[in-house]
């Protein structure tokens, strides 16, 4: 495997706390957060362009605060709505 | 016929010269041979670290074979599909978030915590294996 940047490190960093976290949760919620996260996580590496470092910074910023949310033992479930997907290309 | 016996030690002295001495002992007669290897004279012992050194010990074939059924189950491959422990993760397709997902399952099924810098080198089926041994090995040995 190629040498990571900094920020891809930091968002498989993310992706793993997502998965740990996933661990402590019941196992048919867990199962669903796993979904939902996979899919967010591959989309957006699909999706978004990587030099948008913006966006993928706002996305991480984003991220670790859910991560944050879904570690309290109060949360249980996490759900998904559509949104309209965001632009991929840095505004000008 | 000559009986041979020989004694050796080993000695490691505060300034890491290492030094033997071989005893042999042929039908009564004992000549004593002094051999002075080598040594690091200058106070600094090359680190480990510096020069990427890494134990690295074959790991056990159950480990390995463990380790091909998860990545199997977590990229999804056909049970009949071929693995081999020098089988690269790119080439079975995953990615980088493919192979994060493989090492959080691997964590949970041997019950350790790799480290985030060590999971994303990991590129290979015995590499992963030798992680895990390296990291049970720790894990009983604290």
């Amino acid at each position: 495997m190629k040498r990571l940047t900094g920020l891809q490190k930091q968002v498989l960093a993310l992706y793993g706390g997502f998965l740990r976290a996933a661990r402590a949760k019941a196992p048919e919620e867990r199962k669903k957060i796993e979904a939902i996260v996979s899919e967010e996580f591959h989309r957006n590496a699909k999706e978004v362009d990587r030099k948008n470092f913006i966006y993928i910074e706002y996305l991480l910023r984003r991220g670790a605060k859910q991560l944050h949310q879904l570690k309290s033992p109060n949360t249980i479930s996490m759900f998904t709505v559509p949104v309209p997907s965001p632009p991929s290309k840095p505004l000008p | 016929m000559a009986t041979i016996s020989a004694t050796s030690s080993i000695r490691f002295c505060s300034s890491l010269k290492l030094s033997s001495s071989t005893t042999l002992q042929v039908n009564g007669r004992t000549s004593t041979v002094k051999v002075t290897h080598a040594g690091w004279k200058s106070k600094s012992f090359p680190s480990l670290r510096c020069t990427g050194f890494r134990v690295s010990c074959s790991a056990k074939p159950e480990t390995v074979q463990k380790v091909c059924e998860i990545v199997k189950k977590q990229l999804a491959l056909p049970a009949d599909s071929e693995l081999t422990p020098d089988s690269k993760f790119a080439a079975l397709g995953a990615d980088s978030l493919d192979t994060v997902e493989i090492v959080m399952g691997l964590e949970e099924e041997f019950d350790i915590n790799v480290e985030e810098d060590n999971s994303q080198n990991i590129t290979t089926v015995q590499e992963a294996a030798d992680l895990i041994e390296e990291l049970i090995s720790k894990k009983s040995g604290a």
